[in-house]
């Protein structure tokens, strides 16, 4: 019968055998594969950038003086104006159709650039409007029946000319939830001069509105 | 004395190994239901599930929507990490589903302030 010996080599390897079930142990443990876990799963994001420009914008201003008038869907510059019974308002939007965003899509951060042509003291601010508009249809009248939001998204102040910032994230992340981005209401909110902000119809193009905008989807 | 060390290693190597296999069979290792990916089928969902997020002006996440989680899944536990692109946890959150009618959205806050440009994957967990 052969004699079985105890050489350090295989205690050593006894114990290395002993050692390594029990690091297996240890490492299930760590990696959280308890009996109670159903399902894992992961989404990954595709990030992209779909900027606009006066290709994609449609803007006009309503005139409280005018009612009824739709020229401002064809005007170059879009007048602000706090002067009582002569107020004006400016509106403007972009398409995102062209970005092909699903609904359940995102955006990462989204800045609305617009440049005043003509400056006055006044704080102008924007307020999201979440239903339809046409540049070609809407007057003074018709603002009363737009779905505008109370609180302003943003201001910026038209004191001198040149191009103005807002972030819009939020409402444009809301929109491309909702489907479509029906813009903002620019109405001054403080000061009494009459200011003006190039249409997407301005002969210049850098006076044209624009927006950047970075997405998930 | 030699055959009697000898039976005490082999006892003693065969009950470290046994200690092990009874360890992780505890732990649900060979039940064949963990997974991970989009194809695991699950207890209440056969598939993965989608989900979308809102932000707040700065870009930042304010919450978590996944969509479409099936009825089966009331009681059970949603977990979320926002994941960067190197899968490194952002920020976390988990809540129980209740009870709805039909396909539920499971809303989940509480992430920290994370930013939603940084966010590339959410990773997603069913715990009972």
């Amino acid at each position: 019968m052969h004699h079985f010996r105890i050489t350090p080599f295989r205690l050593a390897a006894a114990v290395a055998i002993g050692s390594l079930a029990c690091t297996g142990v240890a490492y299930a443990a760590s990696l959280g594969l308890g009996s109670n876990k159903l399902f894992a799963w992961s989404q990954s994001l595709t990030k992209g950038t779909c900027n606009q420009t006066s290709t994609t914008a449609d803007d006009t201003y309503v005139q409280q003086a005018l009612p009824t008038s739709t020229a401002g869907g064809t005007a170059t510059t879009l007048t602000i104006s706090p002067v009582a019974a002569a107020q004006d308002y400016a509106f403007s939007r972009f398409n995102l159709s062209g970005c092909s965003l699903p609904t359940t899509a995102g955006a990462d951060s989204a800045v609305l650039t617009v440049r005043v042509t003509t400056a006055g003291a006044d704080t102008i601010s924007l307020f999201p409007v979440t239903s339809s508009w046409s540049s070609s249809t809407l007057n003074w009248n018709g603002v009363s029946g737009l779905t505008i939001g109370s609180t302003a998204t943003g201001t910026f102040s038209a004191s001198t000319t040149g191009n103005k910032t807002v972030t819009v994230t939020a409402d444009v992340d809301a929109a491309i939830k909702a489907g479509t981005l029906w813009g903002w209401e620019l109405r001054a909110t403080s000061g009494t001069a009459i200011v003006a902000i190039g249409a997407s119809e301005n002969g210049t193009a850098g006076n044209r509105p624009s927006m950047t905008l970075s997405y998930e989807k | 004395m030699k055959r009697l060390t000898r039976i005490i290693g082999i006892a003693t190597t065969a009950a470290l190994l046994t200690v092990g296999v009874a360890s992780a069979a505890s732990l649900g290792l060979t039940t064949g239901k963990l997974g991970a990916g989009s194809a695991t089928v699950g207890r209440c969902t056969a598939s993965a599930l989608t989900a979308t997020r809102n932000v707040d002006n700065s870009g930042n996440v304010t919450q978590l929507n996944v969509l479409s989680v099936p009825q089966a899944c009331a009681g059970e536990t949603l977990a979320a990490t926002l994941e960067n692109s190197s899968h490194t946890s952002l920020g976390a959150s988990s809540a129980v589903i209740g009870a709805c009618t039909g396909g539920c959205t499971v809303t989940l806050t509480g992430f920290g302030t994370v930013s939603a440009a940084n966010v590339t994957t959410y990773a997603f967990s069913l715990t009972q």
